[in-house]
């Protein structure tokens, strides 16, 4: 038997006694550059050959202060910067934001302009699924599915592009509204887009989701159980993928989210799969993808003619307050907690980003793990490190 | 709801002196409960662990400089499909030299992160936290930038912050309002005699 067949207490208990050989713990830097960490996320790993035993995670690498900033400017200036927080789903952002004024403000949004933005947060959380869906099997080793992947979130980057003229950093959502009204010709690409997309989806599910390969690395790792995942405060894909159907639109209806159908898609442990491994994360997202499918046909179908934008004064000044607003981003919840002191500009503007809640389970997951099934563990809670440091 | 709960944190935790805060006549937002920062620990193990409002999760905790006082806002929240609930709990610490609250990371995971980051930028210190460290900012950085009176520090490991010949002064309304504060202090300080 060879020592590399060993498990870590044998070869302890070899090592103790007449050899007496000293072992101890290895710290190794993963990150701040590193293909894994999805950004620059330091995870100082403390090894035990290639066992973890413990992880600290160190944030702040892409701290830009937006927090500071926003207190120095008026309150749409903020919405460009809400855009770089997690610049993978920059509309919902904007979305939870400007969602916090208008409740401030009490402003009355068109039905037109609602269900555009209904449409484009669907849209949104298609394009950053499909992201994390590449990333993940980039991460393992798989290549082709991030491109196949990359291939249908242009097609959206292509629409967004059309009708707010960026690519990632929008400023779209605007307060009262939305700045672009789309056309029928969009309507048209769109229909066409979504029956292509469900082909897909079913592509990537017979590539990906059931691959003997990919399974064998993501089934029964990185466990977290219902009870961790509240106690975390975990939310989106991560408390729904450790088996519990959570989901604001469906919680707390915001937009239109009442008049829709749609399921909330939760882990069951098909294919062999433990209730709340990486696996259950990744599938919560793949079935994501579809209601988000169907969401959007049938936000198309419903638009009517209309504005598509509200009377809103040029000033905006709303009163002395605070609210708290939450809405469910493709990554999690997001709370904006603003603080009104009655003058032009926000008093504090306070983030809850579901990244940065989630990025504190990743210390729960290391220990016992083996550095590549770490590697899918974080792959698997999807992380934006702009979102994480703010 | 509020009522109902604050009358039963005061009689649950004696020295809570819960009260409910609703938003002025002619201001905005939903109602908060109030309560003394030395039973906050107390009173979040209460609203864990009681039967009939339980909260079972911590989502953010946010603080806010009011000047006069320093506020943390805990914003929890019931992940209950059938029962949604939410509430912000806050408490006032007067004391803006050292101001002092218990850490809640034994009731709540999530406390650790949020704990750590009110640290950073408020300066709020919490007794009894794991790992008390600075989160966002670098570990040797000085003051709390969320703070109104914040001032950047001249200098970070002999590199210097805000460069003269790098920034643009006219349109940055902050750094402005730094060197005036700069000004001040030296007048102050002349002034006095120092």
């Amino acid at each position: 038997m060879q020592t590399w067949d060993l498990g870590i207490e044998e070869l302890k208990e070899k090592n103790s006694g007449e050899n007496n050989l000293k072992t101890e713990l290895l710290t190794v830097n993963m990150g701040p550059q590193h293909p894994a960490t999805h950004g620059v996320l330091r995870v100082e790993i403390k090894t035990d050959s290639e066992v973890v035993a413990k992880a600290i995670p160190h944030l702040g690498y892409l701290h830009r202060c937006m927090e500071k900033h926003s207190e120095n400017l008026d309150y749409r200036g903020v919405i460009p910067f809400v855009d770089r927080l997690d610049y993978l789903a920059s509309m919902s952002q904007e979305y939870s934001y400007v969602a916090a004024v208008e409740k401030m403000l009490g402003t009355e949004v068109p039905r037109r302009a609602q269900l555009l933005r209904m449409l484009i947060l669907e849209l949104q959380r298609i394009a950053s699924h499909l992201m994390a869906f590449g990333t993940y099997a980039l991460d393992l080793g798989a290549f082709s599915p991030f491109l196949y992947a990359f291939d249908e979130r242009e097609k959206i980057l292509r629409f967004f592009e059309e009708i707010s003229g960026a690519r990632l950093l929008y400023n779209y959502i605007w307060i009262g509204g939305v700045w672009n009204d789309i056309t029928d010709k969009h309507v048209e690409t769109l229909k066409e887009f979504l029956d292509n997309f469900e082909k897909e989806l079913v592509k990537y599910d017979n590539l990906v989701s059931g691959n003997k390969i990919f399974l064998e690395r993501v089934i029964n790792v990185g466990n977290l159980s219902l009870e961790d995942a509240i106690s975390y405060g975990a939310t989106g894909p991560v408390l729904r993928g450790s088996g519990y159907a959570w989901d604001l639109r469906k919680v707390d209806p915001y937009l239109c989210y009442n008049e829709v159908e749609f399921d909330v898609p939760v882990a069951t442990g098909e294919r062999g799969s433990v209730v709340g491994d990486c696996y259950s994360r990744y599938i919560v997202r793949m079935k994501e993808m579809e209601e988000s499918v169907k969401i959007c046909r049938q936000v198309l179908d419903k638009l009517e003619d209309g504005p598509v934008m509200g009377k809103v004064s040029k000033v905006i000044k709303p009163a002395k307050g605070e609210v708290f607003v939450r809405t469910e981003c493709p990554r999690g919840e997001l709370g904006v907690h603003l603080v009104s002191d009655g003058t032009k500009k926000p008093y504090r503007v306070k983030i809850k980003s579901p990244c940065f809640t989630h990025v504190s389970i990743l210390p729960h997951f290391a220990p016992g793990q083996m550095i590549a099934d770490f590697v899918a563990s974080i792959g698997s809670i999807d992380i934006v490190l702009g979102e994480v440091d703010r | 709801m509020l009522s109902e709960l604050s009358s039963l944190i005061n009689s649950k935790v004696p020295n809570a002196k819960a009260e409910v805060i609703n938003p002025e006549e002619g201001s905005l937002g939903e109602g908060s409960i109030l309560v003394a920062p030395e039973s906050i620990y107390a009173v979040c193990e209460f609203l864990k662990t009681n039967d009939k409002y339980s909260f079972n999760a911590l989502q953010v905790i946010s603080g806010v400089d009011y000047l006069e006082c320093i506020e943390v806002n805990y914003m929890l929240g019931n992940f209950d499909v059938n029962n949604p609930r939410q509430l912000i709990l806050k408490t006032k610490l007067t004391d803006r030299v050292n101001p002092r609250l218990d850490s809640v990371c034994g009731l709540w995971h999530a406390a650790n992160y949020q704990e750590r980051e009110c640290y950073d930028m408020l300066g709020v210190t919490f007794n009894n936290h794991p790992d008390h460290r600075r989160i966002l900012c670098p570990d040797d950085w000085e003051g709390f930038p969320l703070r109104k009176d914040y001032m950047t520090q001249k200098y970070y490991r002999d590199m210097e912050v805000f460069p003269d010949d790098k920034m643009n002064y006219e349109e940055r309304e902050f750094i402005v309002r730094q060197k005036q504060m700069e000004e001040d202090l030296k007048k102050r300080m002349l002034e006095r005699g120092m």
